[in-house]
């Protein structure tokens, strides 16, 4: 985090495409669900549900897409190096972040004052980034069950079942939104904290450099 | 019994004085929601009238308001449903049979030894009080009193199919909602509990709508050769399970797929204004009238699965959201708790005894994140992190630690 430096080899333009492909489907879901969930203007019904059911489609291609190509891209596995490996082996433990865990929740609580050593991302920072692979998936699924070309499908009716009808679906599938709206808000702020470098990196995919490194 | 040469229900409907015109047409309504052809109606009719004999039922009334029966038994003026209905001998019927006391519940036994029936139960079964509910006989004392549950124990045991009608009966209905009280649960969910077999169908709404009882009468009598057997493998059913949370049976209810195979919304008349985005934000305004749909005062149509849009209420009159009012769900299961409160869109969802929208708790949430990530802001940029970070340790506090130790114990 530390002034260091932000390399390409960090985010290859593939992940930048697949995190700005990501973002725009979150945003369109997110309008289109607080939109469909109470109709806050008139005139927009049918494409707030079109440009809902376009966008599902949309993240879970590119979420499942993004996860393949983890094992097949490769990304720098610190901060402060170009060196590449595959990039799955950032998203699972790695040496870096042992013993870690704690002492990253005292930072962030000021129970201490330097930062702590870790991989290109940092354990609470994987825990977060991984928890929206099942979150986007469990999202798809409650959203599935409420559809009505696809809540009779067995695998569907059955989770119906399970939390006692379509209504109670359409509320956790509701509650999912603020999960992921929580998860953006906290993320896009640890993102920015310090200043717009990853920002930079991730939608413009401009580097930035200190001076005495390259 | 009348059993001449036109059969029964010829008889039946020249006294009520209904044309053979409206029967026919009536017939033709029939063959609608049975997913038949409409020219199939003479063939309805005709079976109808020529069938000879009547078929036996009993009619039970659980924990009920009896709204059921008024549904069906429109007796000010003869209604087509009614006297099809007629149809099936009721040898009993609580709130319009002539038989009382001890008479009338030997109707129960002697049917239930004979067997050959169908029982149509109204209202939900009540479990609580150990069961003393719906008490018939005076005190458990007496000879041939019996319990409520033991009374249904008895007359489904043997009959050849039960008739749910009514959402009570088919998992409570209201009487189950919160916090139900009278440990009031479902017909099915009952019956699986005590081990009794007899198939079930399942017919909710609050109450039963007489048109969709009358299409089933029919196809028992007349597709299905008054065998309920062929009538469970021809009439197509949809299967939808919950775990009942008074017996804990899981339990998978059976309701004909041409009646609550589809949502409200799939064929709502004001569908055209959803998608439109053209919405009723006020019961009786101008909007209302307009036909504008009924999502944002609270309509459960999108939820709901009957066929209510299309067979209409009263006499084919007109219908909830046809007459300006949201859907509130009376089809579905644990309708109560999953729609109320009915002009709001989602249902609360119930913390001890309050219950709070989910929209509430997810802007109380994200407003409480906000605020904590504002203050956190503040505090890192008291702690000069903000610009190049905070200053990066060089080793790890575990590693510090272990070193440390190691040479302490040197
Ligand atoms: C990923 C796959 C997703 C699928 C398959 C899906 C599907 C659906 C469907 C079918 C509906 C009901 C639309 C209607 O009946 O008119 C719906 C509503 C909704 N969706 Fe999604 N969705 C998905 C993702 C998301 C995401 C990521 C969010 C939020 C960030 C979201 C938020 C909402 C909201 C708030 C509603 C309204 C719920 C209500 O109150 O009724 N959805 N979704
Ligand atoms: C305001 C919106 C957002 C901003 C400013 C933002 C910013 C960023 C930044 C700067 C990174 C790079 C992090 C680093 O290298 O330290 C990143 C990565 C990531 N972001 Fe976002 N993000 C936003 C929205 C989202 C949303 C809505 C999601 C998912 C729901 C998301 C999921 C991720 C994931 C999974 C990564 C890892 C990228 C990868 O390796 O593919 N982001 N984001
Ligand atoms: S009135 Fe109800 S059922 Fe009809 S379109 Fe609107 S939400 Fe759907
Ligand atoms: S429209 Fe809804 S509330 Fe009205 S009878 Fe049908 S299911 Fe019940």
């Amino acid at each position: 985090m530390a002034g260091h430096p932000h390399y390409r080899e960090a985010h290859p333009l593939i992940f930048v495409i697949t995190h700005w492909i990501n973002l725009i489907c979150m945003v369109m879901l997110a309008f289109s669900g607080f939109y469909i969930h109470y109709p806050f203007f008139d005139g927009f019904m049918g494409v707030a549900r079109g440009m809902h059911f376009v966008a599902m489609y949309v993240v879970i291609i590119n979420l499942t897409f993004r996860i393949i190509a983890a094992f097949f891209v490769k990304t720098a596995q610190s901060l402060d190096s170009r060196e590449v490996d595959l990039d799955i082996k950032n998203w699972l433990p790695q040496e870096k972040n042992r013993h870690q865990f704690f002492e990253t929740v005292k930072y962030y609580l000021f129970l201490r004052k330097e930062g702590v050593i870790s991989a290109k991302y940092g354990s609470l920072q994987k825990i977060a980034y991984l928890a929206t692979i099942p979150l986007t998936y469990l999202q798809a699924y409650t959203g599935f069950a409420i559809y009505g070309p696809t809540m009779d499908w067995g695998f569907f009716s059955g989770g119906l079942d399970l939390v006692g009808g379509p209504m109670n679906m359409r509320i956790i599938h509701y509650l999912g939104m603020w999960v992921f709206i929580l998860f953006t808000m906290v993320h896009a702020y640890l993102a920015n904290i310090y200043n717009f470098a990853p920002s930079k990196l991730i939608f413009l995919w401009k580097e930035t450099v200190p001076e005495g490194k390259h | 019994m009348a059993q001449e040469a036109h059969g029964a229900l010829h008889d039946l409907l020249a006294v009520r004085g209904v044309t053979r015109r409206d029967f026919l047409k009536y017939c033709g309504s029939v063959a609608a929601m049975l997913g038949l052809s409409e020219t199939m109606a003479p063939q309805i009719a005709a079976a109808l009238e020529a069938a000879p004999k009547l078929m036996p039922a009993l009619w039970l009334n659980g924990g009920s308001c009896t709204g059921c029966t008024e549904s069906i038994a429109q007796v000010d003026t003869p209604d087509v449903a009614t006297i099809v209905l007629d149809y099936l001998s009721f040898e009993y019927f609580e709130t319009i049979m002539a038989a009382a006391g001890s008479w009338a519940e030997k109707n129960i036994t002697k049917r239930a030894e004979e067997g050959g029936y169908i029982l149509i139960y109204e209202g939900s079964v009540m479990t609580g009080q150990d069961g003393y509910t719906l008490f018939v006989g005076g005190g458990p004392e007496n000879e041939g009193a019996k319990k409520g549950t033991e009374i249904l124990a008895e007359a489904a045991k043997n009959a050849a199919a039960v008739i749910a009608v009514g959402s009570c009966a088919v998992d409570g209905g209201w009487i189950y909602g919160y916090p139900n009280a009278s440990e009031a649960t479902g017909v099915a969910a009952f019956l699986q509990k005590e081990g009794i077999k007899t198939p079930v169908v399942n017919m909710p709404t609050c109450p039963v709508n007489p048109e969709w009882v009358v299409a089933m009468v029919v196809q028992l009598l007349i597709v299905a050769d008054r065998d309920p057997a062929k009538f469970l493998e021809v009439t197509p059913m949809v299967k939808r399970t919950y775990t009942d949370a008074v017996t804990g049976e899981k339990v998978g209810l059976l309701m004909p797929k041409a009646i609550y195979g589809q949502t409200i919304h799939d064929n709502c008349p004001r569908r055209g204004h959803f998608e439109n985005g053209e919405f009723v934000t006020e019961l009786g305004s101008k909007e209302e009238a307009m036909g504008y749909c009924l999502y944002k005062v609270g309509c459960k149509g999108p939820q709901t699965f009957t066929q209510c849009p299309v067979t209409r209420w009263n006499r084919r009159a007109s219908w909830c959201v046809e007459s300006g009012a949201p859907c509130i769900g009376c089809g579905g299961l644990n309708w109560v708790d999953n729609n109320a409160p009915f002009l709001k869109r989602t249902s609360d969802i119930r913390i001890g005894d309050t219950g709070v929208q989910a929209g509430t708790i997810g802007a109380a949430v994200g407003a409480v994140a906000a605020a904590g990530l504002v203050l956190h802001g503040i505090g890192m940029k008291a702690a000069g992190r903000i610009g190049d970070g905070p200053p990066m340790e060089e080793m790890k506090a575990y590693d510090r630690k272990r070193l440390a130790k190691k040479g302490g114990d040197k």
